[in-house]
């Protein structure tokens, strides 16, 4: 049985457990009791905040029970925030606001300026936009101008399609695609400018890379690039994410660039390095959303996303990192659209991976969080009618906060369209505040609205219905095997049609598309963000010019890196060593001779 | 019956976006369509050379990463050079692509552009009524390849062919190479390796791989084996894509012709595949053109009982065992191994890992398939020979 198989027990077993607690609390005097104490104490416990109208209400809100029975199938079924299995959020407190401007208000009704400094930390400052346009010049001004009112800065970036394949600007047939969908990055020395006047080494500084294929080569230039600027002291103080998720690439968003296995192999070089290096960075964030998007159902997405986490997990134990090391360096990245799953997808993903992660793989409390980026669906998002599209977000954004997520993307309205304008820029990351900071859902208590009734139903729905998608990967022959024979693909490609039939026969409403159709055919006045040709061909020379420079030394890189990946060692030095003088396309180009291409599965 | 109408479908480089073409595709096979699908990530030039070789009669492109306005006009504008104009351009990127942009891309040559939230009937219509009508008189080809195409297409549709201005090299030169197998035995992904060696082997020889996909008369077909193929995107391949259009048996009615030609069209190897094949299958027998068969097989065939029943493992000159690196892998080995001695004829058994880079087994076949020794392939011959006539 792979270790996929040994999950699905691992739940069985595990829920089986909460069974028997719940029968014994019932039947065992003394421990319904010691259960009952224990319950009592949470309760008590409970700080009281206020809401701005004064009206008092707890900061964590549990269920009303007091038979032992009940309650032993909360806290081991569910468990409190921050508790084993983390069904209500891998954290206490979340995005509660601080408990010092409650106090002020508390004392005489009024706010006035703390007097106490006395204050539990917002844990999470969930914002994070993605965001890449042009060179790195512009998309460094674009970081720039979205951090200006931000405590912290938390960068999130898009490449463009060069680069997401791991080829350079001046490749036969790109030009035109330079600087589109996202920021053109060739060399260290764009890596340089992308970043420019941040404070990489910073505790308030993290980046995310949103790249998988050519991740490896991406992340020692971020090294390299932050090297250059602060020295080599910063490398054990970045902070960030980068996807590197190859799994999905080859299930969903079509970026592999070498065969799978040496996929993985450069994969696992880096997340050896890191892991090691790089304490505060996550190498790899396992991703859902693309999945989502490509047309999954969400339940497939969930149970792939599962799965891919859990081979990752099972291929750098078999190198030889501790789990405890690299499992609090794993994230998860998912979709959230409207359909009903979403009220609780991120939730059960939570409990699953963490029971999966104790049981299976013997995990520790840190290594079994499955810590969540969620960004809203995209493809949700439609152009007739387009303004429409803020109230999907919100609606979403409802649903991705219910779920407890970590920190969350809104897609801006002009989605369909283009690369965001600042005008809806502006307005997916004020939808947050509103929600956030403004309205009152989330702010005062924890668990706000967890746990009804429907969604206890959709939850143990979901549940089976991974579990069951797991036991088919399994009888494949676990998630590489699976993966090879294009199972997830077809599947995926099998809700996606299905999605865009039901919308073509009207099952699926669509407002403004299959009902309530206004008539006109209404594309709107959208400022579309295009790389003007004179940028692309700055590009083009600026490569040039690092090629001319380098080309004695890179030639010799080249070399090195290459016989690094034939002895099969781990070659995430040389890589690091190639970026000082090679460019993202020789680098591939090199690595492609030794390990291949990419046979593309369709 | 008038024959179905074939089209090209891909999406442009740099762009993985394929969920709408393949909700697209499967809607236009469903509609009698046949769609050679290309595939994500794919660059003008490939896009246009196969779209030449298939002699479709349009090309549908779904682009979402920008560049469109570029990247459509580029795709007519080769068209054109290369005397394909016939073949026209039509496509969609959802909102990517605005009003404005379509009205400058249909001045620039692109006949329809799709805008997001298209009904897919409406497009489904577009096709038929666009590109449904019978080709007008075509013009003299402008290159040998457009013209092998174009008969290829005559003959396929049942019309006479006419005469070259090119003419025929008819040359003993000529290989052709049969490969067939169960579906899911990789027997793309072989060819794919074999014609990466062919190319690097010297610097001039041509190949021509006529491959095969499923269809039922009077539906489409999903001709998606070129999107998986990367070393055959390539000036020195002409590849061709076929449905079966309801034969059974792993060819199409047109097969034994379309081979023919080929194989006196001047390529140093000619390489035919057929679908994934059943037990009973002998695809290769009566067309007499085939100078060698390949018999691919997975190691998962199911129990040594199966074997028996596989007639082409009797009239394979070699039987491949891909996916070596399965568990299963050496006890397919032997099991084959010992059927084939039943056979008391000199066939080769091989294991391969095609989808590994350098495969050595792949390399051993490629030595077995390409070797220009006259006598070898004499002597290869004749107990091809014997073992026929023995039977
Ligand atoms: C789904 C999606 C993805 C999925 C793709 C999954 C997949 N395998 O296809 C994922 C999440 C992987 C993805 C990734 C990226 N995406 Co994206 N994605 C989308 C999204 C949300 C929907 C596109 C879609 O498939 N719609 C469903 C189809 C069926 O409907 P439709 O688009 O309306 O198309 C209709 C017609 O136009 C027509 N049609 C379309 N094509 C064709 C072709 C023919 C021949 C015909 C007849 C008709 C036709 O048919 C459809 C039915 O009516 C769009 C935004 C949006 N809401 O549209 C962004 C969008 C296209 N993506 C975008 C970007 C930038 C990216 C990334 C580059 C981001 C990054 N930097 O990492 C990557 C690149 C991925 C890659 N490999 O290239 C941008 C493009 C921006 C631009 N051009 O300026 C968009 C517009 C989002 C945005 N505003 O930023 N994406």
């Amino acid at each position: 049985m792979s270790k996929l198989g040994q999950v699905v027990e691992s739940v069985e077993t595990y829920n089986q457990f909460v069974l028997d607690q719940v029968k014994r609390a019932r039947s065992d005097e003394k421990f319904g009791r010691d259960l009952l104490g224990r319950w009592n104490d949470i309760k008590a416990k409970i700080p009281t905040t206020r809401a701005p109208t004064g009206l008092p209400l707890p900061r964590l809100a549990l269920p009303e029970i007091d038979e032992p029975g009940e309650i032993a199938r909360f806290l081991l079924g569910e468990g409190l925030p921050g508790e084993f299995p983390f069904l209500n959020g891998a954290y206490r407190e979340m995005y509660l606001e601080p408990v010092r401007e409650v106090e002020s208000f508390e004392k005489d009704g009024e706010t006035k300026k703390s007097k106490t400094d006395k204050k539990i930390p917002q844990a999470e400052e969930p914002t994070r936009l993605f965001s890449g346009l042009m060179l790195a010049e512009d998309t460094n001004e674009r970081f720039h101008y979205l951090t200006r009112h931000q405590r912290t800065h938390r960068l999130s970036t898009a490449f463009d399609g060069p680069t997401l394949y791991g080829i350079d600007s001046d490749a036969d047939g790109v030009f035109g695609k330079i600087g589109e969908g996202g920021v053109a990055i060739d060399t260290v020395e764009d890596m340089v400018r992308l970043y420019d006047g941040f404070d990489l080494g910073s505790a308030n500084f993290s980046a995310s890379m949103t790249i998988s294929g050519p991740a490896p080569i991406i992340m020692a230039m971020y090294i390299a690039a932050a090297k250059r600027r602060f020295g080599p002291s910063v490398v054990p103080k970045l902070r960030g994410t980068i996807q590197a998720d190859i799994f999905k690439e080859v299930q969903a968003q079509n970026e592999t660039i070498f065969p799978i296995e040496p996929s993985l192999r450069f994969l696992t070089d880096m997340v050896e390095f890191t892991t090691r290096e790089m304490p505060r960075w996550y190498p790899i964030s396992i991703s859902g959303y693309h999945i989502g998007e490509a047309g999954s159902t969400p339940v497939q997405q969930a149970a792939y996303t599962l799965s891919n986490g859990f081979a990752y997990a099972e291929m750098f134990a078999a190198r030889g990192i501790p789990v405890d090391q690299f499992g609090p360096r794993l994230s998860f990245f998912l979709d959230c659209g409207l359909d009903v799953e979403y009220i609780a997808l991120a939730r059960v993903s939570r409990r699953i991976w963490a029971i999966g992660m104790r049981d299976v793989f013997g995990a520790g409390p840190k290594a079994q969080l499955y810590k969540l980026h969620t960004q809203t669906s995209g493809r949700s998002l439609i152009a007739a009618e387009f303004k429409n599209n803020l109230t999907r977000t919100a609606a979403e954004l409802i649903l991705a906060y219910m779920n407890a997520t970590n920190s969350c993307h809104s897609n801006s309205a002009d989605e369909p369209f283009t690369t965001p304008s600042e005008e809806w820029i502006r307005l997916a990351a004020h939808g947050q505040a509103i929600l956030l900071e403004e309205s009152g859902i989330f702010k005062h208590t924890m668990n706000m609205l967890s746990g009804s009734p429907g969604m206890k139903a959709v939850e143990r729905a979901v549940e089976a219905a991974i579990l069951e998608e797991f036991r088919e990967i399994e009888r494949l022959g676990g998630v590489l095997a699976a993966v090879e024979d294009r199972y997830q693909r077809s599947q995926i490609q099998n809700a996606s049609h299905r999605y865009e039939q039901q919308i073509n026969d009207g099952v699926r409403p669509i407002i403004g598309l299959n009902r309530y159709r206004n008539g006109s055919d209404d594309m709107p006045e959208v400022k579309l963000a295009r790389t003007p040709r004179k940028k692309q061909q700055l590009q083009v020379e600026r490569l040039a010019k690092f090629k001319k420079k380098n080309a004695d030394k890179s030639k010799r890189a080249l070399d090195k890196l290459a016989a690094a990946v034939e002895s099969g060692k781990n070659c995430f030095p040389e890589l690091l060593e190639a970026v000082e003088v090679c460019s993202l396309g020789q680098i591939t180009g090199r690595l492609q001779e030794v390990v291949g291409r990419f046979r593309p599965m369709v | 019956m008038a024959s179905p109408i074939r089209i090209l479908t891909a999406v442009p480089i740099c762009d993985g976006h394929d969920s709408a073409i393949n909700t697209i595709n499967l809607e236009f096979i469903r509609h009698g369509i046949e769609v050679v699908y290309l595939g994500y990530h794919r660059s003008v030039g490939d896009i246009v050379r196969a779209a030449i070789q298939e002699d479709v009669r349009a090309i549908g492109i779904s682009s979402y990463n920008g560049g469109h306005i570029e990247f459509f006009a580029e795709v007519v504008a080769l068209l054109r050079e290369k005397g394909a104009a016939d073949i026209k351009v039509f496509g969609g990127g959802g909102g990517t692509i605005t009003h404005e942009d379509a009205a400058m891309m249909r001045r620039k040559g692109v006949d329809e552009i799709f805008f997001a939230g298209t009904s897919l009937d409406e497009m489904v219509k577009f096709v038929h009524q666009r590109y449904g009508k019978p080709r007008a008189k075509r013009a003299r080809a402008k290159s040998s390849d457009i013209e092998l195409a174009h008969k290829l297409t005559e003959i396929e549709d049942k019309k006479k062919i006419r005469n070259s201005k090119f003419g025929i090299r008819n040359s003993c030169k000529t290989r052709v190479i049969g490969f067939t197998g169960p579906g899911g035995a990789g027997k793309t992904t072989l060819i794919d390796e074999l014609v990466l060696r062919f190319l690097n082997k010297d610097r001039q020889s041509r190949v021509a791989i006529l491959s095969h996909d499923p269809s039922v008369i009077g539906e489409g077909a999903l001709l998606g084996d070129r999107a998986t193929m990367i070393n055959s995107q390539n000036d020195r391949v002409f590849m061709r894509s076929m449905a079966t259009r309801g034969q059974a048996g792993g060819l199409s009615p047109a097969t034994h012709d379309c081979l023919a030609l080929l194989a006196r069209s001047g390529f140093d190897y000619v390489i035919i595949e057929t679908v994934g094949t059943g037990q009973e299958a002998m695809p290769f027998q009566k067309n007499g053109i085939v100078d060698q068969t390949v018999l691919v097989m997975n190691p998962d065939y199911g129990s040594r009982l199966q074997l028996q029943k596989i007639v082409m493992l009797d009239l394979a000159d070699i039987v491949v065992v891909n996916k070596s690196d399965l568990q299963r892998a050496r006890t397919a080995h032997t099991e084959i191994e010992q059927r084939l001695e039943q056979n008391r004829r000199a066939q080769c058994l091989i294991d391969t890992v095609a989808k590994r880079h350098r495969d050595s087994g792949v390399d051993k076949l490629f030595g077995l398939i390409s070797t220009s020794d006259k006598s070898k392939r004499g002597k290869e011959r004749k107990s091809h020979e014997q073992a026929r006539t023995g039977r």
